[in-house]
């Protein structure tokens, strides 16, 4: 692969996210996963079919098992798929690639390094000239609201402040494709609804297609353009839900009727093919 | 937006913490004292024969005297020699071993039973052979050094590289690296505090194996000289060797942490 430069961000466009309107950069056809446990087959996820659009903010809801976390794994091509395809920007995902960056359930910093070094470590790992990169990664630690943490240390910093650097180590690298395993699920809720705020700033600013797996269906709504709902046993998409609240979005929109319909719509698929409700 | 720095306020905590510090410094320097005064008066006031237990001033004097002497400096320097030969040639083969059978997991199940059958023997029994092998010289004692100090290296080193938390592997591989950019990147660092703690046993064992293979048959050496003053029952002098064998334990070892602390300085400070 070659390493380019980084590219100047502005030519993404900073203009309000175009919902729908952008060209797929994201699809899964007949998308599988299938393993082997003891002899026998579970299925993990079984014909996903989506296609997600440049600039969108995707969330992926549905209880444990649901194949939402495999999805995102096949996406990254960090593991294979066992029927069906992904493709990312038009290219077919046989393994990990730059244009994709993975944020984790735990931060994952490394302790011996400072912020501003964690944040480097992928252009390293890219073979990239540190002084190349180190004006872009001092804007994104600064984006993040870290530009006065440069030099510490992750023990020195909070839950939310240590997923803040790990925000800023995958953005710094500028993926067109931001995936997220329930990346702020272990912080609380003050913290996790400042970060969500904070996260729909940035991406929507930077133009990236963001992928987020959530358990919390609220969440899921104030974030996304839409909700991908899945379902267990095996898992599958049981319904997409358009979400048409208007951006920029503030805590204020929680307080709108439509979202609670919206809330209640997603639930509505989830809670008809879980048969509990 | 706010953040919430949760980081202690340095300043406030170091002062009660240095205060209990030095209270349990004391408490140690009372102990030591106590131990010290006993060993002084129970042969002075006839508890116990002074062939058995010197008075602390008797193997003070001896020592005195003993580090004054040339052929003392000769046998010290030639334990000493065995101790660190065999205690950096044990950790570089622990160390090799160890990565080894972590990145190569066939080697790891094909080497393993061996290495765990290898340290269920009591390897002191080696000791005559390797003076039959390697002959009366320092080269059988830094073998035995060798033999009993580079387990301790091995098995951390081997834990310390699997114990890389999986989400941090899963990072790597998002990002492309190689293993080897892995294993400096992430794996080796993550390991380094394992590793040093077996280091740091390696180094008690390293003395060990050198004292041992002394014992067994030498004709120089501190433990040469340990034997040869039992059997001429000059048993200040045992303990004065015994002291210095100790400071050389102790002073090695506190380099060892010295050394941990600038090397692995991320260690959270309720660690160490």
């Amino acid at each position: 692969m070659i390493m380019a430069a980084p590219v100047p961000r502005e030519d993404r466009g900073a203009s309000p996210r175009p919902a729908g309107l952008g060209a797929p950069i994201v699809t899964a056809k007949g998308l599988s996963k299938t393993f082997k446990l003891g002899g026998g087959d579970v299925v993990a996820l079984r014909d996903v079919d989506l296609e997600i659009r440049k600039g969108e903010f995707i969330a992926f809801v549905g209880p444990s098992g649901c194949g939402k976390s495999t999805f995102l794994n096949m996406v990254a091509g960090l593991l294979p798929a066992t029927g069906g395809v992904a493709h990312v920007n038009g290219q077919p995902v046989t393994e990990p690639s730059r244009q994709v960056g993975f944020m984790f359930q735990t931060p994952v910093l490394l302790p011996w390094r400072t912020v501003e070094k964690n944040v480097l470590m992928p252009a390293e790992v890219f073979g990239l000239k540190q002084a190349d990169i180190r004006d872009k990664a001092r804007a994104v630690i600064e984006a993040v609201g870290l530009g006065a943490f440069v030099d510490a240390y992750p023990r020195q910093l909070s839950g939310g402040m240590q997923q803040r650097v790990a925000l800023a180590r995958v953005l710094t690298y500028e993926p067109d494709v931001l995936l997220m395993d329930e990346p702020f699920g272990a912080l609380d809720e003050f913290t996790r609804e400042a970060m969500n705020l904070e996260l729909m700033r940035i991406t929507q600013a930077a133009g990236i297609t963001v992928l987020f797996v959530t358990h919390n269906i609220t969440e899921a709504v104030f974030m996304s353009d839409r909700v991908v709902v899945m379902t267990p046993r095996p898992g599958k998409v049981s319904g997409i839900v358009d979400i048409d609240l208007e951006r920029p979005r503030t805590i204020g929109t929680m307080q709108k009727q439509s979202f609670s319909d919206l809330i209640f719509k997603v639930r509505g698929i989830l809670g008809n093919t879980h048969g509990d409700h | 937006m706010a953040i919430t720095d949760q980081a202690p306020p340095a300043a406030a905590v170091r002062d009660p913490e240095q205060a209990e510090r030095l209270r349990y410094r004391l408490y140690s320097l009372a102990i030591v004292a106590v131990i010290l005064a006993a060993w002084e008066i129970a042969p002075r006031a006839g508890l116990v024969s002074p062939i058995i237990l010197p008075a602390f001033s008797q193997v003070a004097a001896a020592l005195w005297s003993l580090v004054q002497t040339d052929f003392f400096l000769r046998h010290f320097s030639v334990t000493l020699t065995e101790i660190l030969v065999g205690f950096v040639l044990g950790t570089a083969i622990g160390l090799m071993l160890g990565i080894a059978l972590a990145v190569w997991p066939t080697a790891k199940r094909i080497a393993y039973p061996f290495v765990v059958g290898f340290q269920a023997i009591p390897k002191i029994v080696f000791a005559p052979l390797f003076i039959a092998w390697f002959g009366f010289g320092q080269s059988s004692k830094v073998v035995m050094a060798v033999v009993i100090s580079f387990f301790p290296v091995l098995i951390n080193t081997m834990v310390g590289l699997e114990s890389v938390p999986d989400d941090a592997r899963k990072l790597m591989r998002s990002l492309k690296a190689t293993p080897m950019q892995t294993f400096r990147k992430v794996s080796l660092p993550h390991a380094l505090p394992v590793i040093f703690a077996g280091v740091k046993a390696a180094l008690t064992f390293a003395v060990i194996g050198a004292i041992v293979g002394e014992f067994v048959g030498a004709s120089e050496g501190l433990g040469y000289l340990v034997e040869l003053y039992n059997h001429q029952l000059r048993i200040d002098r045992v303990f004065a060797v015994v002291v210095v064998l100790a400071f050389i334990g102790a002073g090695g070892y506190f380099l060892l942490e010295w050394l941990d602390r600038k090397l692995i300085f991320w260690r959270s400070d309720d660690n160490r």
